[in-house]
């Protein structure tokens, strides 16, 4: 089988320290699932930020700038 | 200049009509004629003089070298063409009658250009400036992190050419130069005489025969190394720890200059310009000097201080950064398994996670070097103040280096597990793909995926704090599925899924259908299934029915 689209068990640490709370089977796949969104809508931001700013590709810069936005919509 | 031109202007359909005295040509020569236009007419008229005997008899370095015909005569060998061209100069040159007004001159492209612009002149108007509007700024320039950097952004008018992003976030209109390590003040804070005090590094420079402007003092590191020595401290501590591996004078200015100036600040603090320096760290009184340093540290300062520090990295973890030693001296929060280098990484993390903090959760292990420590002190002591701020330019690219090479490196969380970093390689590919489907063919560079990646730590952190609410709320240990799919319903604007999911007609599960992988999404499937019965069955569109069984 192919390796997964994730370190399932390094996300699964990283979210129970955060969380100091034991996590069920799957639901970081749901996490992660979670995750393709938010990165999939600070893409589609950065890019945008960057074309904005005339940058060719995608800039350190223009990720810094639009990821306080998007953290923040992903805010429970 | 412009008054004989304008005359030339004038006459010159009169100079055009009289013949040219030293023209040996036809009056019908174009005289408007540029130079650099290459050989002129009067240059290829010239042969014509000749007799055809003499055309014939002129040495010629053969039918090969002459591409043109010999009736033509044109002048094959650099040396006639050369003289032949001076000769055609030497007609148009004034000679004599050099100073009779109205004269035309040689014809320069210049000449074209300003003739062109004559034209133009009667209805072109100068061109004014668009009103430049600054972007206001709320708190003081100075404290801005370049993390947060004013992501409200007015929307500025948009102009035809991105002038305003050409140079960094502030355009070089607001910053005027200034000495390159002197804070960027507004001009409406009145910096007094911060422009032109020594500012912050006094420590190196205590020693009043050393107190200069910041540029003198970083372009001279023989002079600083001396500096270093001269300083009383003990030089076989730092002797100690040094590798040996040092270029010696690197190893002073990186090593020395961090721990050095702490002790030798502790020592006299109330040095003679200390008032000065207090009245501006009370005034900007949080991080004011940071991303003036972070930025400006010269090229060749910052990259043996990277070797420099990297090397400090792989001697042990028991010798920890000079400068971290140094901060540890004053705040005692600083946990002893962390890293010392994951300081600076978390107080980028900090900036961002206001929602966290607003959260309730205030006690932050993994950030001693963060903003509570920064306003202490700010009031506290410019010692720390210092270090920092000799500290801080290393930090980004160490972080970057460590992401690099040991990228398995534990940070601690909030509740003071350890955790591991999000690995970088399905953040790359993950983003790549999202560049890919969004149809730019870019590449991430190093930076931007460091970046990306410490949005990803950001927002498992993020997440992993509001699951654990979540879970609380219901009366629950484990966090479930059904706390992220209620975190999932609470998330407000994902702009696509705006639509859909606040009319609550699609579920997270479809979205998983179509962000996930079949595999994933069959693990994904054996459980929560219940869940989803009970509560999204029932609003589940069509297309999802078959799908779910």
């Amino acid at each position: 089988m192919a390796q997964t689209l994730y370190p399932r068990g390094t996300l699964k640490k990283i979210v129970k320290a955060h969380a100091n709370r034991p996590l069920s089977k799957n639901v970081d796949i749901l996490i992660y699932l979670n995750y393709v969104l938010f990165m999939q809508e600070l893409m589609k931001e950065t890019s945008i930020k960057a074309k904005q700013s005339g940058e060719r590709g995608i800039s350190a810069k223009s990720i810094r700038r639009v990821r306080e936005g998007c953290l923040r919509r992903c805010k429970g | 200049m412009l008054e004989s031109a304008r005359k030339k202007q004038r006459l010159s359909p009169e100079v055009a009509a009289t013949p040219n005295a030293t023209d040996r040509t036809e009056p019908t020569t174009p005289f408007r004629r540029a130079i650099s236009a290459g050989p002129t007419p009067e240059s290829r008229k010239t042969p014509t003089f000749r007799t055809p005997g003499t055309v014939a008899r002129t040495p010629r370095g053969g039918p090969a070298t002459r591409p043109i015909s010999a009736r033509r005569a044109v002048p094959t060998t650099p040396h006639a063409i050369r003289a032949l061209r001076e000769r055609a100069n030497a007609a148009r040159t004034p000679g004599n009658s050099r100073r009779r007004s109205g004269r035309v001159q040689r014809e320069t492209p210049r000449d074209l250009l300003r003739n062109l612009s004559r034209a133009l002149a009667q209805d072109s108007r100068p061109v004014e400036p668009e009103p430049q509007t600054l972007p206001r700024r709320s708190r003081h320039s100075a404290l801005d992190l370049p993390d947060v950097a004013d992501s409200p952004d007015v929307a500025a008018p948009r102009l035809s050419m991105p002038l305003e992003d050409m140079y960094d976030d502030d355009s070089f209109h607001e910053r005027p130069p200034r000495q390159s390590l002197l804070p960027e003040l507004p001009d409406d804070v009145d910096g007094g005489t911060v422009q032109s005090l020594e500012f912050g590094r006094r420590a190196l420079s205590e020693d009043p025969r050393y107190v200069r402007r910041a540029s003198e003092r970083f372009a001279d590191f023989s002079e600083l190394g001396a500096v270093d020595e001269e300083f009383e401290i003990d030089g076989t501590f730092i002797n100690r720890r040094r590798t040996g591996a040092f270029d010696p004078l690197l190893d002073q200015t990186i090593v020395e200059e961090d721990e050095d100036t702490v002790e030798a600040l502790t020592g006299r603090r109330d040095g003679p310009s200390s008032d000065a320096d207090l009245g501006v760290f009370g005034q900007g009184d949080d991080d004011t000097e940071e991303p003036t340093f972070r930025f400006h540290i010269p090229e060749q300062i910052r990259a043996p201080i990277e070797e420099g520090a990297e090397e400090q990295v792989e001697l042990g973890d028991t010798i920890t950064l000079p400068d971290v030693a140094g901060e540890e001296e004053e705040d005692l929060e600083v946990d002893e398994e962390t890293p010392p280098l994951d300081e600076p990484e978390e107080t980028g993390a900090l900036d961002v996670n206001e929602p966290t903090e607003a959260f309730g959760m205030t006690g932050w292990e993994s950030d001693p070097g963060g903003d509570d420590d920064l306003e202490l002190a700010a009031y506290r002591e410019e010692e720390s103040a210092l270090d920092r701020s000799l500290q801080v330019p290393e930090a980004p690219a160490l972080v970057q280096k460590r992401m690099a090479t040991r990228r398995i490196e534990l940070k601690l969380s909030r509740v003071g597990l350890d955790y591991p970093s999000f690995p970088a390689a399905p953040v790359k590919k993950l983003a790549l793909s999202f560049m890919k489907s969004q149809g730019s063919k870019a590449q991430l560079n190093k930076d931007a995926l460091a970046a990306l990646v410490q949005t990803t730590d950001d927002f498992f952190e993020q997440i992993g704090i509001d699951l654990a609410a979540y879970a609380q709320h219901a009366g629950r240990r484990t966090i479930e599925e059904s706390d992220v799919l209620a975190l999932m319903r609470r998330y407000v604007t994902f702009p696509y899924l705006l639509t859909r999911k606040t009319s609550s007609n699609t579920t997270s599960f479809s979205l998983a259908q179509k962000m996930l992988p079949r595999e994933l999404l069959q693990q994904l499937r054996m459980e929560p299934q219940p869940k989803l019965k009970g509560q999204k069955r029932k609003r589940l569109a069509t297309v999802q029915e078959e799908d779910d069984e």
